[in-house]
């Protein structure tokens, strides 16, 4: 009964809000109220910072409209496939060059260096291969996440602990079995980080592709709010999408981290 | 016989490269050959032979050397604002721990979001000039340096801290000997991925945007339908980007102190 | 006593293994002929470097060139045998399937049904002695109880032979001796022909109906020893006096190669160091 009290003494009482959170609030509000400040002000040119009333009525009605949903729908099935491709793509690669040193040094200098080289530049090139449809968009996101995805798979495939090979070929595993049952589960976490960086690119290779050349998508609304000079609605739109990227990113990376296991 | 052992050696060393190269050259003649057989369109894929050709016409009649350095010089101008407030802003959300504690993931999770596609805004806010595609490249690079920097910092081995302590240094003789130097391989890591997104995208905005300098070059090629100037153009931006990635591992690898 | 070859379950023949390395070939297995008897319990033991891990490299059937032959129950192998099961000496089980998963693994490889797999694979986890941890991934035990989940694991394929190395090196001395008890507890009960490699003469002399010792480079067959300890045993016999004869003589064996071993090792060092 002494040791309860003395503990509870010793225990500094929470306080009913973290100052960590605090301060966020603090933050959010501080920005929040410079905003208001400026929109009102008249400093700016018209429209630039329109009032936070004005945001979030826009975020509001771009919502309860079909037509938000119809183009986001077209931009996710264009992210969809280009990961599925390219990713695909992306994996099988790395397996192979993963596997083979002779193959990883003859190309692995090349995924290397044209990692980080702006794709978009390569839209008029998609263009004229695919059209001014969808399958453009595709191939432009497909060509943005194949590079990541590679990448981190070659490199995954190295750090497999080699006595979980030799298991596998102690038990006669097929080559299949083997992929299936062996490398792909050891390199889950390198997949999965390859997978978010893809996700990432893809992204962002889809979208400025609708920016540039189309007439459905969530790039198309931006660029259609831009020409009408629809400041809030505009700003609604980039809001939203940042929610639900950072949402996705986030969501990939959960599933990553599932059974995470220390290893000795 | 130890020649002999060493020419071998040699031999095989150079065999993948030989192997990545020749992959290449035959990928080219294969299109070629395509091209040239008719089997591909050439209004869709020039033959490789003419995308050559077009090389030193593209560079004489397209200014592409002023349009080089202008590309060069808004990445330089996003590399300094993002070295000054990457780094600063890495430094002081390290320094009041609140602050990192508050703000850390959400500059993680800005890094996942596609900023770039806040183009069109900065276009009605600075208007189709260098500003717009200066500020996209620096906000969108951003994130990496300042997470570089925090990690760096923080990531600072305890005994050298201890070190510092030991010796009594003041609160900034700590930081300015002790952290910031031991930060300084991770901050060079985050501000030479902060130059490389900074240049895809602002090359990629000159592309949309269609002002400035490589990017745009590109956008009016492929306007006028210079089918082999596009190509030509694509390979050069590609070539450019590639060095500058070298350039940057290189001056990384030569500043980075040893340890 | 028979020893006739006819009878062996494993008969290694003239198995020589050279490795080219940066200073010359390097001869790691010299001539090593022996066999495996069913039912039987054979240790190999040598110093460091006598090479008894390729020795369990070419009889697993994970080592590509080498000369002389393995048979196996009257077949010569020619990469992993089906017959022989491997327990390796590295934290070898699959983090990211449970225990159950992990011993189910060779039968998933052959194609059985889900359900007959795991009710097997039960059956060897209770074996091990590791009831009641089915659903736990491997992240969650000690050391001791991941070797045992490999052996369950290499069990559950139903070897006819068990091929062991080292398999308790990274353990701690007590868990060593516990899980020793276990093995030669599984071994007894299901007379599972095993072959152990190991350099520890208490693990060998503790478990063994014979004792091969190696040589200290080449590696060479130097002596085959007989244990005539009674079975069933336990880790208790450690305390016998015929044990602690059987140590001596071995270890008397093994003493010679193994500093001849660190001799060479030193002079080695010594060559080095003028370049270094």
């Amino acid at each position: 009964m002494a040791e309860t009290g003395r503990l509870t003494k010793v225990a500094t009482p929470a306080p009913a809000i973290a100052p960590v959170t605090l301060l966020r609030v603090a933050i959010i509000l501080a920005l929040l109220a410079i905003w208001e400040f400026l929109s009102h002000s008249g400093w700016l040119y018209r429209d630039v910072v329109p009032s936070l009333l004005a945001i979030g009525r826009a975020v509001v009605e771009l919502l309860t409209h079909g037509e938000y949903y119809f183009n986001l729908g077209v931009t996710a099935a264009e992210v969809g496939f280009a990961l599925l491709i390219g990713g695909g793509g992306g994996v099988i690669v790395g397996i192979v060059l993963g596997a083979n040193r002779f193959l990883a040094k003859a190309y692995e200098p090349y995924l290397y260096y044209l990692g980080p080289t702006p794709k978009i530049i390569f839209f008029p090139i998609m263009i004229m291969y695919f059209g001014v449809g969808p399958e453009s968009k595709v191939a432009l996101g497909t060509l943005s996440c194949f590079f990541p995805v590679a990448l981190s798979v070659t490199a995954g495939m190295r750090s497999i602990d080699s006595i979980l090979i030799r298991v596998g070929k102690s038990f006669r595993a097929n080559s299949w079995q083997m992929v299936t049952k062996i490398y792909l589960p050891a390199m889950r976490h390198p997949i999965i980080n390859g997978v978010r960086l893809g996700l990432g690119v893809a992204l962002i290779g889809v979208l400025l592709a609708e920016t540039k050349l189309s007439n459905k998508g969530i790039g198309f609304l931006i660029i259609q709010a831009y020409s009408i000079f629809d400041m809030p609605r505009m700003y609604a739109m980039l809001i939203v999408l940042f929610v639900l990227s950072i949402g996705a990113n986030a969501l990939v990376g959960r599933l990553g981290g599932l059974h995470t296991i220390r290893r000795i | 016989m130890s020649a002999q052992a060493q020419k071998r050696a040699s031999f095989a060393d150079y065999a993948p490269a030989a192997t990545g190269v020749g992959t290449v050259l035959a990928f080219f003649l294969i299109m070629e050959l395509l091209v040239q057989t008719g089997m591909v369109n050439r209004f869709i894929v020039p033959p490789p032979s003419e995308i050559i050709g077009s090389f030193g016409r593209v560079i004489v009649e397209e200014h592409v050397f002023s349009r080089f350095l202008q590309t060069l010089i808004e990445c330089l101008t996003a590399g300094v604002m993002l070295t000054v407030f990457g780094v600063a802003g890495g430094v002081v959300m390290n320094r009041y721990k609140l602050l990192q504690q508050a703000c850390e993931t959400w500059v993680a999770a800005m890094a996942s979001a596609p900023i770039v596609l806040m183009y069109p805004l900065f276009l009605v806010i600075f208007g189709r000039s260098a500003w717009t595609i200066i500020m996209m490249g620096f906000l969108a690079a951003l994130p990496p340096v300042i997470l570089k920097t925090i990690e760096g910092i923080s990531g600072t081995r305890k005994v050298l801290v201890n070190v510092g302590r030991s010796f009594n240094l003041t609160p900034s003789q700590q930081f300015w000997k002790i952290l910031f130097p031991a930060a300084l391989p991770n901050i060079f890591v985050g501000i030479r991925l902060g130059l490389i997104f900074a240049l895809i995208n602002i090359v990629g905005v000159e592309f949309l945007i269609n002002y400035g300098g490589l990017g745009q070059l590109i956008n009016d090629l492929a306007e006028r339908y210079d089918l082999a100037g596009t190509y030509a153009a694509i390979c050069f931006v590609i070539l450019v980007s590639v060095l500058f990635f070298m350039v940057l591992e290189k001056i990384e690898r030569w500043l980075r102190p040893v340890d | 006593m028979s020893d006739t070859p006819n009878n062996a379950i494993l008969k290694a023949d003239h198995i020589n293994v050279r490795f080219e390395t940066a200073e010359g070939p390097v001869i790691a297995v010299d001539d090593v002929s022996f066999d495996v008897r069913p039912g039987e319990f054979l240790s190999v033991i040598g110093p460091s470097g006598c090479g008894k891990s390729t020795l369990f490299n070419v009889i697993g059937g994970l080592l590509g060139s080498y000369q002389g032959t393995v048979n196996v129950a009257g077949e010569t192998i020619n990469g992993p045998h089906q017959s022989i099961g491997m327990v390796f000496q590295e934290e070898s089980t699959f983090p990211w399937r449970t225990v159950t998963d992990n011993v189910a693994f060779p039968l998933e490889l052959t194609g059985m049904g889900k359900a007959q797999r795991i009710e097997k694979a039960k059956h060897f986890i209770g074996m091990v002695g590791l009831k009641g941890f089915e659903n736990r991934y491997p992240g969650e035990l000690s050391g001791g109880m991941r070797q045992r989940v490999s052996l369950a694991r290499t069990l559950a394929s139903e070897p006819k032979i068990l091929l062991m190395d080292e398999p308790f090196a990274a353990l701690d001395e007590q868990t060593r001796l516990l899980l020793g008890d276990k093995v030669l507890q599984i071994q007894q009960e299901l007379k599972q022909t095993t072959l152990l490699i190991t350099h520890n003469i208490t693990e060998a002399v503790q478990m063994s109906d014979r004792i091969l010792v190696m040589t200290y480079r080449p590696g060479k067959v130097k002596r085959i020893v007989d244990i005539d300890l009674p079975r069933p045993r336990t880790s208790e016999i450690v305390g016998s006096e015929a044990f602690g004869r059987y140590v001596a003589q071995i270890w008397a064996d093994l003493r010679e190669e193994a500093s001849r071993g660190m001799r060479e090792q030193e002079k080695h060092v010594m060559d080095e160091a003028p370049q270094g």
